[in-house]
Parts: structure tokens; C-alpha cells; sequence
């Protein structure tokens, strides 16, 4: 990443909820930063604290009795201590932030041109018609036909992808310096999703704007993040580039992920393997490496010792939270990208420390 | 839409007539009192009843009677006259109307106001002392019966017989045109009593579906907007409002019909009271006119509320 | 809650019954119609209170208002015949016999004199007074054609009188008559009236004079509106009263002087001659309030000034005002007694044994408690009630001396033998037969018929209890013979006028039985009863009676043919400036010719 002053900075971000059944801790202290301009990727799967991260951000799990400690660097304020009244006028103005589902996330009962106005109104002093020049302007940014017709028309006329473009204009009304998309694409099918990409990588282009994307999908990163960040179980275990990433994985959680996903270009016969077991729960995580039970490559002593993110020697970049020494997960690495299952890697490597 | 309410409006007239003709043969054909009997006297001898029969038309078949009544109805807007006083019931009613509707829109503004505003606050501070009492409290107003409540209400308050003469008590009322202040200040009590049940029921409703709509995504939309919190919950009441307008509008409708046990204890001379007093003395031309006005309403107030809840939510749309 | 619905069929009789003896009685007694005389003797049970104040004196001028729940039926006085509407009816109309409040000695109101009855029963000649004018917009003086229009129009279909048979029908050419003239009923001249009957019932005929079909209406004037069906004459009705109801110069009263479901209104008739008329007429103008429930206008009534109620008084508001306003409330002797019907005719009780055993077990106390206690009802041990002439001679309070008769509580052992001597040795009934309990759904009468209910199930009958509402049960079940019910625990019945015959006949004569409207509930049938009452009834003379009747009165109870557990008083409350006289004969209601403001 570059070492220009990062626009977001993350640094230690804890969340836990109280619950019924014990504290979750949504967020386990993590730390990442966002650059002017560029894109950075999360992610993850569900519960693992990647949108509650990015809720956090902008204030909204405080109304849940969440108990946050940390710290969310923004031009120079810390978001986590930021009175209500001033981390409102950033919402939506300097930070903005897009969700899943466009049809439940607009209001059905207002047009859609209401929604954005109000967006608008919100922050700045300007009047109706002014404010409706700038929804009309923004619909047709964003690609919508016929912006002046539609600006008055409700959320169920538009189609699944034209309500998300809306909400990305909705989101931009204000100049945002950042955009969060939360699963932009996730609700969509895969030729709107191309397009929602396409747009969201123009608009970044000619807006000069940072954006966050928070996703499941690798394949969704791959297209437009520029960095990565891969959480699991409330903590981040790698970040680099989106390059490096694909290229040299280091984190077995990442090695699996990769491994799970088909691939246009890889043997005919090569099997996809999934991920053995299921993400663990978030009020009694495991301890020590939360990824040990379901990590192929585990030592014994995984399950004690916390791993902290560490650069790997020769990429400074690149930084990943794992145990297993630079050079086995090379080796491995080599041994998975040739094709080999888990346990052939593992059987041709040899971890020290493992039972032969 | 203005043909789907010109259909509407033209099943409710065929409504009407049904209902007409249910109420025709629930008083004439089911077992209670043969007017004729009523006014023949305690010793009734078969020739006086059927002189008294031909009188008042009952002689005549049935469906006869019905047709010309049917006939009257909707072609003259002639309901008939009053076995007893021979008033025409059209007057009779349409004299009434003006007290009903005091009590009924008055009601109903009060309800509305107090019910949503209660509701609102409840669901905003769930589980709060505030939340608890009112719902509490609700729930005793939903309980208790509408006469016992406007009985307790003038033994305690009314300036004639109550403990703390406040309000004017019973059969104080008089039309907003004869004394503007008079009428306000005798309505005030039967308005608390009709509308307690009802903003309890409504505050209760708001509660869950304003809660409910908070939940919903487009809330959490407005709040990443940067919205202060009270735009934020008018978004959540204009969602939650919709099944709320539903029903007001269908209890207006019936309580236009006439709030018989308010106007009795009050002594408002509405239509309720007109109704309940005729069914007691079986005056039929009355009960049948009374019970076409109250079917007349509610059939209007379906239709209304229809029609509104298409501009409330863009989504429906009625071809 | 005795709705004057159910007082209607009853009070019909009352008041026939009050006029008959009343204006028959008159040629008897020979004393003057001095304003305190009440010939009938008045028992006074202990609690009891007769009239607020009992002078008929008062300070003229005023306006009274009247609280009043239920509407009128009838205010046409060819029709009228509800306690209710003679409050307005006797206060505006004058019929040719009337009585004064604390009386049922009748007195000539139109008339000038006694009615004179020919020596074979046969004519009636009353001679009327002079001086006496309709009111506005008629004005002219009343006549004998009056009189005998008053009394044709009540055969017109159209008016359609209730009791017109009944009393009537002996007039020559009155069975067949429609409305038009009719042969029996002369008028020599302006103010002479002969009535020429068919049968020697001048006696009877005469006493049913002072019934309000005879208060006078002009030809010219009502024939135009007894045209219409039904007549409208009501809605423009003329008064010959001290008041009438507010009209226009049209003559028009509905929507003036009477608004349905909303007001009446008296006014003085301004041609009113009051040296003509034994009323004072203190009040200037009686303003009638209708609607509301009885419970808050009690109240109303006992906390305002110049109002009053004039209907019956809820249980709380009685007590209330006994405890506290002791002044203000009237209770009238003599509003009725009420019975439990067994039906004589069908089983089981067509055995006197079974009915004896009933009549043992009932609690009659606990009935009288549910009405309202002490303050309003005596335990009744037989059928004529205080102030009805032979109530003594039947007994008087302790009643008619048979063992089933002397416990007031009820008595198990007494119904034991009873039942044992009917054939059932375990002392509980084993037959087949379900008994069928029609009572009103409304207060008291409910639990009334409950406890009648759960009397009957504790001596092994099987039963079907049925509730509805108070006229349905009179008119679809108990006076319909065809229905066989067997009990009927909550009729009531008030004479017709203070002769006991309107007591014992019309309700347990075995020739009054009818098809429909029957008012011999339970069918009694006693060959020897029928043939004492109708001998009974050609008696002349008071004491006769009395003796006659009284006796009449015991063998129905040796009888059991039905089981007596009330008699009535009536509660009426007054505000307390108000100086309120009651119509001992029409059911202690306020007379509004006679009150006055304090």
C-alpha cells in the first residue's frame, strides 16, 4: 500500500454486542486503512464482522448497545468517540455508505427523487429545485435512462439493477470522499452485476472517490478492488494487494477460499474443495488461532497462541496473521496452486512440529 | 381508478338492497314482536290485529311489501313512515345525523391524535416505564365496556350529579349552530368515552407496526443518509401508518351508523339512539331505515379506504 | 327493570280497571268527590312512604321539567292505553269521568253529573257541563257530538282502539262499526249523551266511561286526519285539558310540541276554564326531556331543581334516596302484584298436588329481594294486592291460612309432602316431562326466573330455561297457549281500576282464555271458580263485591293455580323543590295537573 496519509485508518477496532447468550464479539481488533482513491476489498464470510466493521464506521451500531473500543481515523477525527451530532453530518456527506438489497433498502413509500433530494437537503442548504437538478443529474451519472421521467417514479417501477445504481446516486449526492458498498452486488444477477461494477469503477475514476466493498464473492474483488483485506471470525488475517493476493496467498484460509472457486482456466479434472466445517460462533470463538478447527496445516500450539498480523519477509505490503512458518506455506502453496488437495500438500511438505 | 370506483359504487348499491332484504325478513319472518300485536293491545282479538295489519301494510305478501319498499327506497328516496309518530323517516334520521357526526368526527380526532401519538412514543422507548404504563393502561381502556365508562365518567365529572362538576352532564348536548361552546363542552366526555377503546386499540397497533418498520432496511438507508432522527422516524410512521388508515377509516364507517351505548348514557339524540329505540318498539320502517344508513357508511367507508390506500402505497394499484 | 313495555299490557288493565270501578262505584258510595278521599283501604307495610307530601295545595307558576328514558307509544287518546302516556294524556285531555290523584272514587270531568242507568240496565244518560272549549286553533265549546266522535273514530281501522271491544261492544251497532256513526250513541242535544245497549251491561258499561276514548274530539277538525293510515290525528291533536301540547296555528303538534325521541311539550290551553275543572293546574309549562338511561337520570333528578322522573326508579337510586333524600321519593302502593304461572292445563302441574309443592318450595322472599327489597315489594300471599277493594277479605298480608302459603322462605319439608302425596315417595320428581322456564333476559326478571329455575331443579324437574326479551316472552311464549309453556316466572298484571274483578278475572277465568294475547297464562280452568266469577261480577253493591271476590280470591289459592310472590310498589323521585302529587291510580306517577314548584 501506498505511504501517502491514508484517508480511513483503522486501527485496534473491537465490537461486541451483549446478547442473551453471551457477548458476540462481532469485531476482534482489527486494523486496516483506506488510501485516496483507491479501492479496498473485504472480505469474508457472513459473521465474519466485515459489515459490522463498516456499520461502525459510521456510528450505526451504537444505537445497539454496542460496545466499541478503538480507533476510526477520518481527516483526522476519531469516528469512535465523535459526539452524534458530528458524526451525522459526516453520514452521508463525507462518508456514504450503499446496502444489499436496493428494493428493501429505499423507502417504497417516497419517489425515488424524494429519497435523493432529502439526501441532499440533509447536509446542505439548498433549495427543492436545486436539489432535484443535482437527484436528475446524478441518475443520468449513473446510468439511468431517461433521468428526468424516472426521478419521480418509485422504487418498484425500477428494475433490480437500476434501484442499486439509484441508491449508488442517492449515495453520491453529496460528494462522498468514501463509499462503503456493503454486497453491492450480491442481490443482482451476474450481467447486472458486471455493469454495477463497471459503474462503480467509472464513477471512482471521475470522482476521485475511495471506496470500501465488502463482499463474499472473490470474484467481485478481483475486478475492482485494488487491496484486500480477508476477515474471518471478527479479525483480519490477510491484507495486500489484489495481485499479490491471488498471485502468492499466505493465509490457509485464503488458500481454501481460492481453492473453492472454479476457475475458467484450471484442469478439466481438478475437484473444487471446499472448506471443511463451519465458521465458528462468535460468542465462544476458539481459542488461540480462531481458524485452527477448520484449518488443514494446524499445530497443536495454533490453538494457544493468538497470531498477529505480520508483513511476510520480501512483500511489505503484504501482511498475514498465521503461525506456520514464510517458508512451509510457500511450499504449500506451490504444492496446492499444482492441483494437490490439503492433505497432498500436507503429506508432501511436512509441517515441523506435525505428527508424521 | 375512477372506473374501479364507479364499480365499487355500483356494488354497493346492489349491497344495499340485500341488505334491505335481510333485514325485511329477519323483522317480519323471525319470531319477535308483530307490530300489529304490539299496538292491538292486551287483549287482542284476531279482527282488531288484522285491521291494524292492513293499516300498516303488513297484510300484503312479502316479496310485495319488499318491491314496494325497494321501489320507494331508490327511486323516491322515500324510507317510509313511523308506525307510532308517523314522521316520515327520512327526516327522522337525517335530523339525527348532525349529533352522530359531532360524536363520531370528534371521536375520531381525538382517537387518531391520541392513539398515534401514544403509540409512536411507545414504540420508540420500548420496554421503557413510559411504554409499560401506556400499553398498561391501554389495555384496561380496550377492557372496559363503553357504558360502564361514560357512567363512572358523569358520576365523577358531570356538572350535575358528578363528584367534581366539571363537564355538563347528561342531555346537555345541543347543536353546534344553536351554542358553539355549549355543544364543544358537552361533547367532551361522550368523545373521551367513544374514542378511549379505539386510540387504545390504534396505539397498540402503531406500537408493533412502527417497531416493525424501524426494523426494516430502508430505516437503517436513512439513518447512513445522515438524517436527523426525527426524519428518520417520520420515514418509519409513513410506513407504519398504512394498516392503521384501514382501519379508521372502517370503524368511522361504522360508528356513522350511530354509537348507540354513548349516545344512550349522554343522551345525544343521534341515529344510534333512533335505531336502538325503534328495534325496542318494533317500528320497522325505522330500524329498516337506520340499518340502510349504517349499511350505507360502512359500505362507503370500505370504498374510501380502498381507494386511499391505493395513494398511500404506491405498490397497489387497482386495474 | 320493569320496562313500561311490560307495565302496557298490564296497565291497559289497570286503568280499565281503575275506571270501571271507579266511575261504577260511584252510584254507590254517595260521598262526595272531596279531594283526599280514597275509599279503598290502604295497607301500609312497614318502610312504606305514600305520597311526599299529601296535601294537593301548591304555589302556582313555573316550569317543570321531566327526565324521561322511554318515548311515547300512543298520545292520541283513541288509542292510549300506557301508564307513560296518560301522564300527557290526563293532563290535556278531559274524558267524561276522571279520577284525582289519591282516589280511585271517580269524579265527572266532562260530565256534570253521575251517569244515570236506567232501571233495566239497558240506557246510560250522562248530561255534560257547559263552558268547556277545545283548545287552539278549534276554540269552540265541546259538545255531546264530541263525545260520540271520540268515541266512533275508535272503531275506525285507522285509530283502531284496543279495549274498544271489550267495553264497547255491548253499544248497539258497535260490533259492526268502522268508524262512522254509530246507532247506539245518541245526542238529543249540545249537552246530553245516551248510549242504547244490546245487553243489561249498563253498570259495567258506565264505569268504562272513564276511559280516555272518551275524551272529547271535533269531527270537523280530526275526520281529515283519521283519514290517513294510520291516523294522524295525534300530530294535531286539540286539548280540552288545563294543558295541551305545543301546536302552530295550523293546529300542528308533531315536531312543535312533540318531537319523537326528543322532547314534548305542555303548555297552558288558553281556554281552559278552570271553574269547569276539579285540576289546579299550578305549573305554567311541563317540558319533557326524552332519552338517556334510567340510572343517571335518577341522579339527576335527586341532585337538580324543577325536574323529575316519571318512570320506574333503578334499584340504587331507591335505596339511595331512602338513605338520603327521603323527601324527594314516593312510593305508591298498590302498582301491582307479580306471579309465577303454572300451566293448569297440560303436565305436570295439571296436579294440584305438584303445584302445591312448588308453591311451597319457592323462595318468595329472595324474589323480593332481587326487585329491590322491602322498600319496593311486599312478600304477596295472594292475588289481590293493598289498596284494591277485598284484599282484606281474602286475607289481608298473611293471606289465605294452608300450610303451603305460610313460609315466605320457602319450606322443603312442606314441598316434600306434597310431592309425596302426588306419587313420588322419594320427594323428587321422576317423570319424564322437561319443564319448560320462559322469563325476560332484562333485570330483575333474569334472575327472578333463574332462582324460580333452580327451585324447580332442586325438586327433581327437568328444565329448559329460556331468556328473551320482555315482550317476546309475553308475545311469542307465555300468552300463547298453543306453546304450552309450563312456567312462567316473571308475569305481573295491575287491575284495570280498584274492583277486584279486573284482578281475578281477565287472569284466571276459564272463559278468557284466547288464542293469542292470552292473559290467563296458565290455562286455570275451575268449572266451580268460572261459575263464581260470573256470578260474581252481576253483584252490585261494594261490600258485596268485596266479600264475593275475597272469597274468589282464597279458592284460587286452595287452588294453587299460580304462586303470587310480589306486591308492587311504585318508586317516583321529584327534585327537591318540586312538590310532587302522585297518581295513586295510574301507577303512583307524577300528575302533572297537581304538582307544583316549592
Amino acid at each position: 500500500m501506498s505511504a501517502a496519509e491514508p484517508l480511513l485508518r483503522v486501527e485496534d477496532l473491537r465490537v461486541e454486542f451483549p446478547s442473551e447468550d453471551g457477548i458476540v464479539h462481532a469485531v476482534d481488533g482489527i486494523t486496516y486503512q483506506v488510501q485516496k482513491g483507491r479501492t479496498l476489498g473485504i472480505v469474508g464470510e457472513s459473521g465474519s464482522g466485515k459489515t459490522v466493521s463498516s456499520l461502525t464506521t459510521l456510528g450505526l451500531t451504537r444505537r445497539e448497545g454496542a460496545r466499541i473500543s478503538g480507533r476510526i481515523l477520518f481527516e483526522g477525527q476519531d469516528l469512535v468517540t465523535l459526539p452524534e451530532e458530528q458524526l451525522r453530518a459526516i453520514r452521508g456527506n463525507d462518508i456514504a455508505m450503499i446496502f444489499q438489497d436496493p428494493l428493501s433498502s429505499l423507502h417504497p413509500l417516497y419517489r425515488v427523487g424524494a429519497q435523493l433530494v432529502e439526501a441532499v437537503r440533509a447536509h446542505r442548504e439548498v433549495s427543492k429545485a436545486q436539489a432535484r437538478a443535482r437527484a436528475i443529474e446524478l441518475l443520468g451519472l449513473v446510468g439511468i435512462p431517461d433521468p428526468a421521467r424516472r426521478v419521480d417514479e418509485y422504487p418498484h417501477e425500477f428494475s433490480g439493477g437500476m434501484r442499486q445504481r439509484a441508491m449508488i446516486a442517492m449515495a453520491l449526492m453529496n460528494d462522498p470522499k468514501l463509499l462503503i458498498a456493503d454486497e453491492p452486488t450480491t442481490a443482482l444477477d451476474v450481467t447486472v452485476q458486471a455493469q454495477i461494477l463497471a459503474l462503480m469503477e467509472r464513477l471512482q475514476r471521475e470522482l476521485g472517490m475511495a471506496i470500501v466493498i465488502i463482499t463474499h464473492d472473490l470474484g467481485v474483488v478481483a475486478e475492482v478492488a485494488d487491496d484486500i483485506a480477508v476477515m474471518y471470525a471478527g479479525r483480519i488475517v490477510e491484507t495486500s494487494s489484489t495481485g499479490q493476493l491471488f498471485a502468492a496467498p499466505e493465509h490457509p484460509y485464503t488458500w481454501g477460499l481460492l481453492k473453492s472457486i472454479p476457475r475458467l482456466d484450471g484442469p478439466r479434472e481438478e475437484e473444487l474443495v471446499p472448506i471443511p466445517g463451519t465458521p465458528p460462533s462468535l460468542i465462544n470463538r476458539p481459542s488461540g488461532c480462531h481458524f485452527h478447527p477448520r484449518c488443514p496445516y494446524a499445530q497443536p500450539d495454533h490453538a494457544r497462541i493468538d497470531p498477529l498480523l505480520a508483513p511476510v519477509p520480501g512483500a511489505p505490503n503484504h501482511h498475514v496473521a498465521c503461525l506456520l512458518e514464510a517458508e512451509v506455506r510457500e511450499r504449500l502453496w506451490a504444492e496446492l496452486a499444482a492441483g494437490a488437495t490439503p492433505e497432498q500438500a500436507l503429506a508432501e511438505v511436512g509441517v515441523p512440529g506435525a505428527p508424521a | 381508478m375512477i372506473r374501479y370506483i364507479i364499480r365499487r359504487l355500483l356494488w354497493g348499491v346492489l349491497l344495499l338492497i340485500i341488505v334491505a332484504g335481510l333485514v325485511f325478513v329477519l323483522f317480519r319472518v323471525l319470531p319477535t314482536t308483530n307490530p300489529a300485536v304490539l299496538r292491538a293491545g292486551r287483549d287482542p282479538q284476531p279482527k282488531l290485529i288484522k285491521e291494524i295489519e292492513v293499516v300498516l301494510g303488513l297484510n300484503k305478501s312479502l316479496p310485495t311489501q319488499f318491491w314496494d319498499y325497494l321501489k320507494e327506497v331508490f327511486l323516491h328516496f322515500n324510507l317510509g313512515y313511523s308506525y307510532y309518530s308517523q314522521e316520515s323517516v327520512r327526516s327522522l334520521i337525517v335530523e339525527r345525523l348532525p349529533a352522530t357526526l359531532s360524536l363520531t368526527l370528534g371521536a375520531a380526532v381525538l382517537w387518531v391524535l391520541g392513539g398515534l401519538s401514544v403509540g409512536i412514543i411507545s414504540a420508540l422507548r420500548r420496554h421503557s416505564l413510559l411504554d409499560r404504563g401506556a400499553m398498561g393502561s391501554a389495555l384496561v381502556l380496550i377492557s372496559v365496556p363503553e357504558f360502564w365508562l361514560g357512567l363512572v365518567l358523569l358520576f365523577l365529572f358531570a356538572s350535575d350529579i358528578g363528584k367534581f362538576k366539571i363537564f355538563p352532564g347528561a342531555g346537555s348536548y345541543v347543536p353546534l349552530t344553536t351554542d358553539p361552546w355549549k355543544w364543544f363542552t358537552s361533547l367532551i366526555m361522550p368523545w373521551f368515552v367513544l374514542a378511549a377503546g379505539s386510540a387504545a386499540i390504534f396505539a397498540r397497533l402503531m406500537r408493533s407496526s412502527l417497531s416493525e418498520a424501524m426494523k426494516e432496511d430502508y430505516i437503517r438507508t436513512a439513518r447512513a443518509k445522515g438524517l436527523p432522527e426525527k426524519a428518520v422516524v417520520r420515514q418509519g410512521v409513513r410506513a407504519a401508518i398504512n394498516p392503521i388508515v384501514t382501519l379508521f377509516g372502517l370503524e368511522v364507517g361504522v360508528l356513522l351508523g350511530g354509537a348507540i351505548l354513548v349516545e344512550t348514557v349522554f343522551n345525544i339524540p343521534g341515529v344510534g339512539r333512533l335505531a336502538y329505540q325503534s328495534i325496542q318498539s318494533s317500528d320497522f320502517p325505522v330500524v329498516q331505515g337506520t340499518v340502510l344508513l349504517a349499511s350505507m357508511f360502512i359500505i362507503l367507508a370500505n370504498i374510501v379506504v380502498d381507494v386511499a390506500y391505493a395513494y398511500l402505497d404506491p405498490r397497489v394499484r387497482y386495474s | 327493570m320493569r320496562s313500561t313495555r311490560v307495565m302496557l299490557f298490564a296497565v291497559v288493565g289497570v286503568l280499565t280497571a281503575l275506571v270501571l270501578a271507579a266511575c261504577g262505584s260511584s252510584s254507590e258510595s254517595g260521598s262526595s268527590s272531596s279531594a283526599t278521599g280514597n275509599g279503598a283501604s290502604v295497607v301500609t307495610p312497614a318502610g312504606y312512604q305514600s305520597s311526599v307530601d299529601e296535601s294537593l295545595s301548591g304555589k302556582r307558576g313555573g316550569t317543570l321539567e321531566v327526565l324521561q328514558e322511554a318515548d311515547f307509544e300512543h298520545l292520541d287518546p283513541g288509542v292510549t292505553y300506557f301508564a307513560l302516556d296518560y301522564t300527557v294524556v290526563f293532563a290535556t285531555q278531559r274524558p267524561l269521568y276522571s279520577n284525582e290523584p289519591n282516589s280511585n272514587e271517580p269524579i265527572p270531568d266532562i260530565a256534570a253529573g253521575k251517569p244515570e242507568v236506567s232501571a233495566d240496565n239497558k240506557t246510560i244518560t250522562v248530561h255534560l257541563k257547559e263552558g268547556i272549549h277545545f283548545s287552539p286553533p278549534v276554540n269552540r265549546e265541546v259538545v255531546a257530538q264530541d263525545v260520540a266522535y271520540a268515541i266512533e273514530r275508535g272503531a275506525n281501522p285507522n285509530v283502531a282502539n284496543p279495549y274498544i271491544q271489550t267495553y264497547f261492544s255491548s253499544i248497539e251497532g258497535m260490533p259492526k262499526a268502522e268508524g262512522g256513526p254509530i246507532k247506539g250513541i245518541e245526542t238529543p242535544n249540545k249537552h246530553e249523551i245516551v248510549f242504547h245497549l244490546t245487553e243489561p251491561k249498563g253498570f259495567f258499561v258506565a264505569e268504562a266511561l272513564c276511559l280516555p276514548l272518551t275524551a272529547a274530539v271535533p269531527k270537523e277538525y280530526a275526520e281529515k286526519f283519521d283519514k290517513s293510515k294510520p291516523s294522524a290525528y295525534t300530530n294535531y291533536q286539540v286539548a280540552t285539558g288545563p294543558y295541551m301540547l305545543k301546536n302552530n296555528a295550523e293546529g300542528k303538534v308533531l315536531g312543535i310540541g312533540y318531537v319523537p325521541g326528543k322532547s314534548a311539550t305542555l303548555v297552558r290551553n288558553p281556554n281552559w276554564n278552570a271553574k269547569t275543572d276539579f285540576r289546579p293546574a299550578y305549573l305554567n309549562e311541563i317540558k319533557i326531556h326524552l332519552g338517556g338511561t334510567q340510572a343517571v337520570i335518577d341522579r339527576q333528578v335527586l341532585e337538580g331543581k324543577s325536574v323529575v322522573q316519571n318512570e320506574p326508579v333503578v334499584q340504587s337510586a331507591v335505596k339511595l334516596a331512602a338513605e338520603h333524600y327521603k323527601s324527594q321519593l314516593d312510593l305508591s302502593p298498590g302498582a301491582g302484584n307479580r306471579y309465577i304461572t303454572l300451566n293448569n292445563k297440560v303436565p305436570p302441574f295439571n296436579n294440584l298436588d305438584l303445584r302445591k309443592a312448588v308453591y311451597a318450595a319457592v323462595d318468595r322472599a329472595a324474589l323480593d329481594r332481587e326487585r329491590g327489597g322491602t322498600l319496593v315489594t311486599n312478600v304477596a300471599t295472594h292475588f289481590i294486592y293493598p289498596t284494591i277493594p277485598g284484599f282484606e277479605q281474602s286475607g289481608g298480608l298473611a293471606g289465605p291460612k294452608v300450610d303451603y302459603n305460610e313460609h315466605p322462605e320457602g319450606n322443603m319439608a312442606v314441598a316434600e309432602k306434597y310431592m309425596k302425596l302426588a306419587g313420588y315417595p322419594s320427594g323428587k320428581y321422576t317423570g319424564t316431562k322437561t319443564v319448560q322456564v320462559v322469563g325476560a333476559s332484562s333485570a330483575p326478571e333474569k334472575e327472578d326466573a333463574e332462582i324460580v329455575n333452580q327451585t324447580l331443579k332442586n325438586l327433581g324437574f327437568n328444565t329448559k330455561l329460556t331468556l328473551v326479551e320482555i315482550s317476546t316472552m309475553y308475545a311469542k311464549y307465555c300468552d300463547a297457549p298453543k306453546e304450552e309453556i309450563e312456567v312462567c316466572p316473571t308475569v305481573g298484571w295491575i287491575a284495570d281500576f280498584a274492583d277486584p274483578q279486573t284482578v281475578l278475572k281477565p287472569t284466571f277465568d276459564g272463559n278468557s282464555i284466547v288464542s293469542t294475547g292470552n292473559v290467563n297464562q296458565g290455562q286455570v280452568n275451575i268449572p266451580k271458580i268460572n261459575e263464581a266469577m260470573a256470578a260474581a261480577e252481576l253483584i252490585k253493591g261494594k261490600e258485596e263485591r268485596e266479600k264475593a271476590w275475597g272469597k274468589i280470591d282464597e279458592e284460587l289459592i286452595e287452588n294453587a293455580v299460580a304462586i303470587p310472590y310480589d306486591w308492587e310498589k311504585s318508586p317516583r323521585l321529584a327534585a327537591s323543590n318540586v312538590h310532587g302529587v302522585a297518581m295513586l291510580w295510574n301507577e303512583g306517577s307524577w300528575d302533572y295537573s297537581f304538582t307544583s314548584l316549592k
